[in-house]
């Protein structure tokens, strides 16, 4: 009996359930066609959260257990120029509204969120894990290490951003009388990342390749600010 | 498939390279995606070939991602005295910037749009 429980402390147990509960979480969200509170991110923790509790695995050995797939988060990073490429070529012509755009989203997505955090009192790590909280999720654990916050809570407050973002557009669009694809897909694309993008080829190819030219260039930028002007901001809010 | 994946590894290599030689506070794998791009841009030959592993990893982000993300719940009592500022920073926090970023983009691409209006638009 011995052997069989040792077998939960093993890679293959932990990289099996991750596999195996993605897998029920892309057939769930197919079965719901794509609706963003069933994203997998949030199907697929449900199995791992009640399971590891029950056979007596911790969070941080679950995390060394699962280190291979982890480990791609590096080249998954690297992997976004293909799309942000493939997009540079099909919006030359306005290329300048985009990089203004980008620079002051980036801005307020991150300034509303530490702002708030920091007003409501949380301290400084859970404040510094907000703060790359629109941008694509293999970036935002990258410069969360930056501000000093906590990697499993910059990656869950990615994915709410995503999933509120992804609700939020339909209805926000309406009031605001937005008919524009291009600006669907690009403000989906910059507060809301790849949730936000799925969302926005909805409305078709065009808005599809604004939002991912956003994701990509959002990304981008904050990653190379962020690092150089946080610890100005966490000196700043004490 | 496997020479994306040779190519992936080889540019996060080379931004893990100049970030320990140049100790930009960087992360090495946003490098690389810079490094990467500028060789996609400049037709270096071969690196198109990045395309079948880096949509496959594209697509199956979400993979990649949740294992970190079930931490939120796994280590609650270390977020729980903080779950209402998380909480309005998070589903507030983006709505207020969904609106103000779509107010800008109208602003913007109003002026910007019509000057860079191609025939096909």
């Amino acid at each position: 009996m011995n052997e069989l429980t040792g077998l939960v402390h093993t890679p293959l147990f932990g990289i099996l359930l991750t596999l195996a509960s993605y897998r029920l979480a892309l057939w769930i969200y197919g079965r719901s066609h794509a609706l963003p509170l069933f994203h997998p991110f949030i199907v697929a923790s449900i199995p791992v959260i009640v399971i590891l509790p029950l056979v007596g695995v911790d969070y941080t050995e679950y995390r060394q257990q699962t280190s291979a797939i982890s480990f791609l988060l590096g080249p998954a990073t690297v992997a976004l120029a293909w799309p942000l490429y493939r997009q540079l070529h099909t919006v030359r012509s306005v290329w300048k509204p985009i990089l203004i755009a980008t620079a002051i989203s980036a801005v307020l997505c991150a300034g509303i969120a530490v702002g708030l955090a920091w007003w409501l009192g949380a301290p400084s790590a859970v404040v510094g894990s907000l703060a790359p909280k629109s941008i694509t999720t293999p970036i935002a654990v990258e410069v969360v290490k930056s501000t000093g916050g906590y990697v499993s809570l910059a990656a869950g407050a990615v994915a709410i951003t995503g999933i509120v973002g992804a609700l939020a557009a339909g209805p926000v669009f309406r009031l605001l009388r937005v008919t524009d694809h291009r600006i669907r897909g690009f403000a989906l694309g910059l507060v809301a990342h790849a949730i936000g993008t799925a969302r926005a080829f909805e409305y078709g190819e065009k808005a599809g390749a604004f939002a991912g030219l956003a994701l990509g260039l959002c990304g981008l930028f904050t990653a190379l600010a962020l690092p150089w002007v946080w610890p100005w901001i966490a000196g700043l809010l004490g | 498939m496997i020479d994306g994946l040779l190519i992936l590894l080889l540019f996060q290599f080379f931004g893990e390279i100049i970030v320990r030689l140049t100790g930009l506070p960087l992360p090495a794998s946003v490098v690389g995606m810079v490094l990467l791009l500028l060789a996609l841009l400049l037709e270096t030959p071969f690196t198109q070939r990045v395309a079948p592993a880096a949509g496959g990893l594209i697509k199956h982000i979400s993979l990649l991602i949740f294992p970190l993300g079930v931490g939120i719940v796994l280590q609650w009592d270390r977020y729980q005295d903080n779950a209402l500022a998380l909480g309005v920073a998070v589903v507030l926090g983006t709505l207020i910037s969904l609106v103000l970023v779509t107010l800008m983009l109208k602003v913007l691409f109003r002026d910007g749009g019509r000057k860079g209006e191609t025939p096909h638009e």
